[in-house]
């Protein structure tokens, strides 16, 4: 496996950077945290590079991908015979990451029979094959990562307490690259040489200093891996201006929403709303977030609000058949299933115009 | 004169943090403090003072309470610990398991505590 460095300047990197060299060797179990492309795999593989178990295996496992009796499969092994279909056996991630690491990805979608499994294996560092009655030992490190907010899960009970106790001992919180925006130009510049030298052939250029700025201000809601994309994507395109026009499509709000900082109660409170920042998101679409709490609550009526919600989607869908079919209106109002005269009448309540 | 013994208290609430130092200080302790596990690590790590005792809470950000408790009883086993959290039983739990030598629950009595600190000190001294 090939480690993909933790690239950055920002203080926050320096220090996951700096906690990471302290705690590798400690075989601590590790919970990661952040948004969706963050990068808490690299944090991740940079643990075991660092670790005396790098020699070992770093074996990971989605918990979301899987179904949840496939994922336990997938954890734990199962014998010859232990289901239909199990027609030999198979060792699970528990047994190949043995002596190595255990990298539990989404951890915080994991069912909560799985989790209660799970905490057994912490606990004893034994666990047996599906359709087996032998216990096996491991010895396992396990590093976890979630984009949930598990403190917020354990309230709404779909979280086992005990389970995340048991994986916060080392917690790393990798903020979003909105938070640190000085990161953006040795992203851009990694990604840029990395790129190239995969496809030496291409066109792409490196941003000038104007476009720089632009990137640096953009909210990047996909974090990384948007980034890393948009370089790809540069290299095909060759053209910054293209690229950057597609990241204001995608989303117009590009001011970044603005978080107050609240310097004295340091970081934690910071780490809780990023969390929430999805759901705020949505719901900040239709209802005005930053008004008193008396005044939103009278706003906030689930009828009024589901209105909305459809009147954007249905507009949406409106103008998309209506370009596909070249803003025929009665064959878009067919593949819509609605009547020609409704078609018009909702053209002009959402105002859905043709190019002029 | 003897010199005082030395104590390493950690948590990431800083009027607990002063409300310690003021008084283990006022009792003739030298103290330092810390506001994560991963601060108090770099305190232990740099040998100029040796700890008699550290005194840590258990749910803070970077390297907990546990964390910190489990590294220090590998890498200074004459440290001696405690613990106290306001969690519940889970991390006090866990921080006897990582062998802490005792564990308080939050709200704390501070001449407890105190107590209980001199007890592991002379405990440490006598089998010295």
């Amino acid at each position: 496996m090939t480690t993909t460095p933790l690239i950055g300047v920002s203080k926050s990197i320096l220090k996951i950077k700096e906690l990471i060299h302290h705690v590798a060797n400690t075989c601590l179990n590790v919970l990661i945290t952040g948004a969706t492309g963050v990068g808490k795999e690299v944090v991740a593989q940079n643990l075991y590079a660092e670790s005396a178990r790098s020699t070992q295996n770093f074996v990971k496992i989605n918990c979301a991908a899987l179904p949840e009796t496939l994922l336990e499969s997938e954890l734990y092994g199962y014998e010859k015979g232990a289901f239909t279909g199990a027609h030999k056996k198979r060792p699970g991630k528990f047994q190949t990451a043995d002596k190595g690491v255990l990298f539990l990805d989404e951890i915080g979608d994991m069912p909560m029979a799985l989790q209660s499994k799970m905490l057994h294996v912490l606990q004893s560092g034994e666990f047996s094959p599906l359709g087996s009655d032998q216990e096996y030992k491991t010895d396992v490190w396990v590093i976890a990562a979630t984009n949930h907010n598990l403190e917020e899960s354990m309230k709404q009970k779909m979280f086992r307490e005990d389970l995340f106790y048991r994986l916060n001992i080392i917690k790393i919180d990798i903020p979003p690259l909105r938070k640190r925006k000085e990161d953006i130009p040795s992203l851009i510049e990694y990604y840029f040489r990395l790129y190239k030298s995969e496809y030496p052939d291409n066109q792409g250029t490196r941003p000038d200093s104007d476009i720089l700025t632009k990137l640096c201000n953009y909210s990047w809601p996909g974090n990384v891996r948007q980034l890393q994309n948009c370089i790809k994507k540069q290299m095909i395109l060759n053209s910054w201006e293209k690229i950057f026009e597609e990241l204001t499509q995608e989303h117009p709000e590009i001011a970044p929403p603005i978080l107050k900082e609240n310097q004295q109660n340091g970081t934690q409170v910071y780490i809780n709303q990023e969390f929430s920042n999805a759901r705020t998101s949505i719901i900040s679409e239709f209802v005005d977030l930053s008004t008193s709490s008396d005044k939103l609550f009278e706003d906030l009526s689930l009828k009024k609000i589901k209105k909305m919600a459809s009147d954007k989607v249905e507009k949406e869908v409106i103008a998309f058949v209506l370009e596909k079919v070249g803003w025929n209106r009665s064959r878009a109002s067919k593949i819509l299933k609605i009547s020609y005269k409704t078609l018009l009448y909702k053209m002009n309540e959402f105002k859905v115009l043709p190019p002029a | 004169m003897d010199s005082p013994n030395k104590l390493l208290i950690v948590d990431d609430n800083e009027d607990i943090l002063s409300t310690f130092y003021e008084f283990f200080n006022s009792l003739g302790y030298e103290v330092k403090t810390a506001r994560d596990g991963f601060a108090a690590l770099k305190l232990l790590k740099n040998k100029s003072i040796f700890f008699d005792c550290l005194i840590t809470d258990l749910v803070m950000p970077n390297i907990s309470g546990v964390g910190l408790i489990s590294i220090a009883k590998k890498e200074y086993p004459h440290l001696k610990i405690i613990a106290m959290t306001g969690y519940g039983g889970q991390p006090g739990a866990l921080a006897s398991e990582a062998k802490a030598d005792f564990v308080f629950f939050k709200p704390v009595d501070l001449l407890k505590i105190e107590n209980k600190v001199s007890e592991l000190i002379n405990q440490k001294n006598d089998k010295q």
